[in-house]
């Protein structure tokens, strides 16, 4: 097994896609910039867990774009192998050729490598990034009788809903005590509401309604819905608001119909709706 | 009596021929001149009304009243018949009509004159379908037994008046209720328990919602409010009880206020939390204001005072003239920053309540209902102090006759039990110790002549099955060790062949050799190659949950053809061993018996439970199992399949064993229980459960597939070969 370093040039043109230029919107509600900075700055993977829609996602693509690192984003799912991840041989019309994974690319240029929702990945396809979220930070390539020393600039995120997964898909406890969590909720009503407005463009009041029927739907959390409207689902609503959508129609379609497909929770929730309108 | 040519012209032709003839036979018989004069008077208006048919064969009918419901029942007829006529306006619609009078007449006799005298309400409120569902129910569900029967059709009986609320199409609570609770949650975040206000409780307190610490109670029904409105007026009590919840935090002290003053401090409360409510969710102005329609007129009374006010509280637009109104209004608006304090209620209610007595009006609380009707009735608002019974006697009165006693709502009243499926997974509460059973649950019966099903029909209770040592079962593994090694073979095979070859992956442990070969004739002719040329080996996990649910009815005594053994020895001996099999599988299931004794007595015994193992308790209880009653197998599916919901296991399997038809004693009708069934099975498949049948009787092709489909039942007419065939199946299905 040869070894080799991922640390190349600073400017790694393959990752020129994965680059954030913009800054993408993100509103702060606590220290969460500053815990990210901090975990970053000694390398510590960093795991996000909060309900669908709250922010994680947006999170780590502000923060990609703060500290100026590529992000490589892998939506986790449950036919997910570990070559999947970490890259594959393929054949050509000379032979093989191997392929890089999405984790190995990062690993290799030093972009941080985020694994959405990595629950749905089967146990045996998470134990992968064990060595690279321990103090050798590694990348062993077995097939390819390679091990990749990561990148100094690399960093691993996951995020991880523990809401809604069953028993059976749960994170290892060796794999969860590898990482630094930190917790998402859904923003304080005003923040919200902030959020809403400026990410649909909508106007402040239709804003702050839109908070309070998710309210009333996050109300019914576990007692008939699984989760409440997120806050993704407002903006959605905002954008039929400001695209000239009655506010009731926009709610019906963007947060009722949605969510749930029992005619008497819709009943339930259609009727909450209008109180708050 | 009516001119002749009014006769004929009633009957043309030689229907006034036929028409003289059923008369003469009416007088002849001898009914007396009260039967034969009803019908002689009504007749021709009938026959004019609606046609001279129906007038003829009402002749028919009459007399059999006569003959089995006496004279009375007879002569009041006719001039129901002309009621109905009238209501229905139909020539299809009568003839049913007379049809159920005839069958009321002929199966509850005693019952007919009290159903007649209620035909002008009861065709005012229902149309004949729903009248024929509503007389169905009062004969199937009295038992056949005069007495209940008699007071149900007098509506004497709670239960007939629920049920002729439902057929009214009103909508009950009981409809409303799926929809009712989400509600609350969302609009307040309280999930209190909601329970339907007993059929026995005093009129006002059936009339109007009301909450306590723990529990909201609503009205079956709101008579006289269609459907929509209904559903409408549902949404704001429990908006209203919802805004009580969130902002009327103490009960206030009846100390020694009187009971008018009670009365105004609970509607200045309730206008309070009203408003509080709608600073939230504007919305509610919407729901609420449609329901205040005091108008500023009349004398002013009492009630009609409260009810302006209460008006003019919530709709700040209308406008009333009466100085006590206004001042109340002014008082309560300019309060309006101190709205967050209960004590802005209690101040202007005094206040308000001292004038009243000034004004010398008159305030009857024996009488007094609160308005509009969707506000409750403020029982919870208030403490009585019950130590200090005596000060608070005269306050209470205005409240006493909603109270309901106090330990029904603390046992929460027995006829409503938790049976959603789904999320809660058809959780049961224990709420009755009967004598030896206990009833946890009721369930719905459906009944295929109304296309309808029946709420709470049926009542499962759950028997401690009995254990015997040394049975049958638990001597399986001596007397039978073939057959128990033959089944641990199956289930060792069964266990070891299931690691699956997977070809054309795209990585594996071997190659797969027929993609190898075409992937490198596609690379030599220069295409481009599947690269997915591996293959491997898979272990497909299992993910079952399996009930095995017993028939143990009387018809399981039999003995089995040419043996010594009865059906239910075959039965258990199966059991045991398909559940040394499951275990061996590492499956989780559960074992049930079931039998019945009518809708009220389903009984159902848990021989082993989900989270119990296998052991030699099983075989006990197995063996414990006694043959008796019959075969209520629908209310003992739901029951088992609530069981099943729980489970969190990717399929779930619902196993039954059965030797006969469906049936009990309180059913007549064989095709009934039948579709119950069916549609029971329907139920479980819609929630993810899948059902099979073993049939332990020949002729059972013809129900059980119509039960569970022809794909999931089949029938074994040796009964001996069950045992050796049931693990055989399991492995089949589970596979």
């Amino acid at each position: 097994m040869h070894s080799t370093s991922g640390a190349k040039s600073a400017h790694d043109p393959a990752l020129d896609d994965f680059r954030i230029d913009q800054e993408p919107y993100y509103r702060s509600v606590g220290h969460e910039v500053a815990l990210f900075e901090a975990a970053y700055g000694a390398r510590m993977p960093v795991m996000l867990k909060g309900p669908t829609g709250c922010g994680k996602t947006r999170f780590v693509e502000h923060m990609a774009w703060r500290l100026k690192r590529p992000l490589v984003t892998v939506s986790c799912h449950e036919d997910m192998t570990a070559s999947d991840l970490v890259g594959r041989y393929l054949l050509d019309a000379d032979g093989t050729v191997w392929h890089d994974g999405p984790l190995t690319l990062a690993v290799r240029s030093g972009a941080i490598c985020y694994l959405d929702e990595i629950v749905e990945a089967r146990q045996d396809t998470t134990v992968v990034i064990h060595s690279l979220t321990d103090d050798r930070r590694i990348l062993p390539l077995e097939k390819k009788n390679e091990v990749l020393k990561a990148h100094p600039d690399f960093q691993l995120v996951i995020s991880y809903n523990p809401g809604y997964q069953s028993v059976l898909k749960d994170l290892k406890e060796s794999t969860k005590q590898r990482f630094a969590a930190i917790a998402f909720t859904y923003p304080d009503a005003a923040i919200e509401a902030e959020i809403v407005a400026s990410e649909a463009g909508v106007k402040r009041p239709v804003a702050e309604t839109l908070v309070r029927i998710a309210q009333r739907s996050r109300n019914l959390k576990g007692h008939g819905l699984e989760e409440g409207a997120s806050t993704r689902m407002l903006i959605n609503a905002g954008h039929l608001v400001a695209g000239g959508i009655a506010l009731d129609q926009a709610c019906e379609v963007a947060l009722v119909l949605p969510i749930t497909d029992d005619a008497d929770m819709r009943d339930a929730l259609t009727a909450a709706i209008a109180a708050c309108l | 009596m009516q001119s002749d040519e009014a006769i004929r012209a009633a009957f043309p032709g030689d229907l006034y021929v036929t028409w003289g003839d059923v008369c003469r036979r009416l007088v002849g018989a001898g009914y007396g001149d009260v039967v034969t004069d009803s019908y002689l008077r009504h007749s021709p208006e009938l026959a004019r009304l609606a046609s001279p048919q129906a007038a003829i064969a009402l002749a028919a009918i009459v007399s059999g009243l006569a003959i089995r419901a006496g004279r009375r029942a007879a002569s009041l007829a006719p001039a129901a018949a002309i009621v109905a006529a009238k209501r229905y306006n139909d020539a299809a619609a009568l003839q049913e009509w007379l049809r159920l009078i005839e069958q009321v007449g002929d199966q509850a006799p005693e019952s007919a004159g009290a159903l007649l005298d209620q035909t002008a309400s009861l065709t005012a409120r229902l149309d004949v379908r729903a009248l024929a569902s509503w007389i169905r129910i009062g004969l199937r569900s009295t038992n056949g037994e005069p007495e209940r029967r008699l007071r149900f059709f007098t509506l004497e009986d709670p239960n007939a008046r629920r049920w002729l609320l439902r057929e009214s199409g009103e909508a009950g609570f009981l409809d409303l209720e799926p929809r009712l609770k989400p509600y609350l949650a969302a609009l307040w975040g309280e999930t209190p328990p909601m329970r339907e206000t007993p059929a026995n409780a005093p009129e006002q307190a059936r009339r109007r919602p009301g909450f306590d610490g723990s529990v909201v109670r609503l009205p079956a029904a709101y008579p006289g409010f269609s459907g929509n409105d209904s559903e409408k007026l549902y949404r704001a009590a429990v908006a209203h009880i919802g805004a009580h919840l969130k902002f009327s935090h103490e009960r206030f002290p009846v100390g020694g206020l009187k009971p008018a003053q009670i009365a105004l401090v609970s509607l200045i409360e309730d206008a309070r939390v009203e408003q509080l409510a709608m600073r939230e969710l504007p919305g509610l102005r919407r729901l609420f204001t449609p329901f205040h329609v005091a108008e500023a007129s009349g004398t002013a009374t009492a009630p009609g005072l409260f009810t302006r006010l209460a008006r003019a509280l919530a709709d700040p637009a209308h406008d009333d003239p009466d100085p006590w109104v206004e001042k109340g209004r002014r008082a309560f608006f300019e309060a309006e920053g101190y709205w967050g304090s209960q004590q802005v209620s209690r101040r202007i209610g005094d206040l308000l309540g001292n004038d009243l007595g000034q004004m010398r009006v008159q305030f009857d609380p024996k009488n007094y209902v609160v308005q509009p009707p969707y506000r409750d009735d403020n029982l919870g608002l208030w403490d009585f102090g019950d130590d200090d019974q005596q000060q608070s006697s005269e306050a209470e009165q205005v409240l006493s006759s909603t109270r309901i006693r106090q330990e029904q709502d603390d046992r929460r009243p027995p006829d409503r039990t938790e049976t959603e499926m789904g999320d809660t997974g058809g959780r049961v509460e224990v709420i009755e110790q009967a004598q030896d059973g206990v009833l946890v649950a009721r369930y719905p019966e459906y009944d295929y002549v109304t296309g309808r099903e029946q709420p709470e029909w049926t009542s499962v209770k759950e028997y401690a099955p009995k254990a015997v040592a040394n049975g049958p079962a638990a001597r399986l593994a001596e007397e039978h060790a073939d057959l128990v090694a033959r089944v641990a073979a199956l289930i060792r095979s069964a266990r070891v062949s299931r690691a699956e070859r997977l070809r054309r992956q795209p990585e594996g442990e071997f190659l797969d050799m027929d993609a190898c070969i075409e992937a490198t004739v596609a690379r030599r002719i220069g295409e481009a190659a599947d690269h997915r040329i591996h293959g491997r080996y898979e272990r497909r996990s299992r993910d079952l949950s399996v009930l095995l649910l017993l028939d143990i009815s009387q018809s399981t005594a039999e003995k089995v053809r040419g043996s010594t053994r009865t059906v239910l020895d075959v039965e258990r001996q199966s059991a045991s061993l398909l559940a040394r099999a499951m275990a061996g599988l590492g499956d989780p299931f559960a074992i049930a018996a079931f039998c019945s004794d009518k809708r009220d007595d389903v009984r159902y015994l848990r021989i082993k439970d989900f989270n119990r193992g296998y052991d030699g308790l099983v075989d006990a209880r197995l063996d414990g199992l006694e043959s008796g009653l019959s075969t209520r197998i629908g209310a003992a599916m739901r029951h088992a399949g609530a069981d099943l919901a729980r489970e969190r296991s990717y399929r779930r399997l619902l196993l039954v064993v059965t030797d006969g038809e469906p049936s009990d004693i309180d059913v007549e009708d064989r095709q009934y229980l039948v579709e119950d069934s069916r549609k029971a099975v329907h139920h479980l498949n819609r929630f993810g459960i899948d059902t099979f049948c073993v049939g332990l009787d020949s002729n059972a092709d013809s129900y059980l597939g119509r039960i569970f489909g022809q794909r999931n039942a089949i029938t074994i007419a040796a009964v001996e070969r069950l045992t050796d065939l049931l693990p055989k199946l399991y492995l089949t299905l589970s596979r």
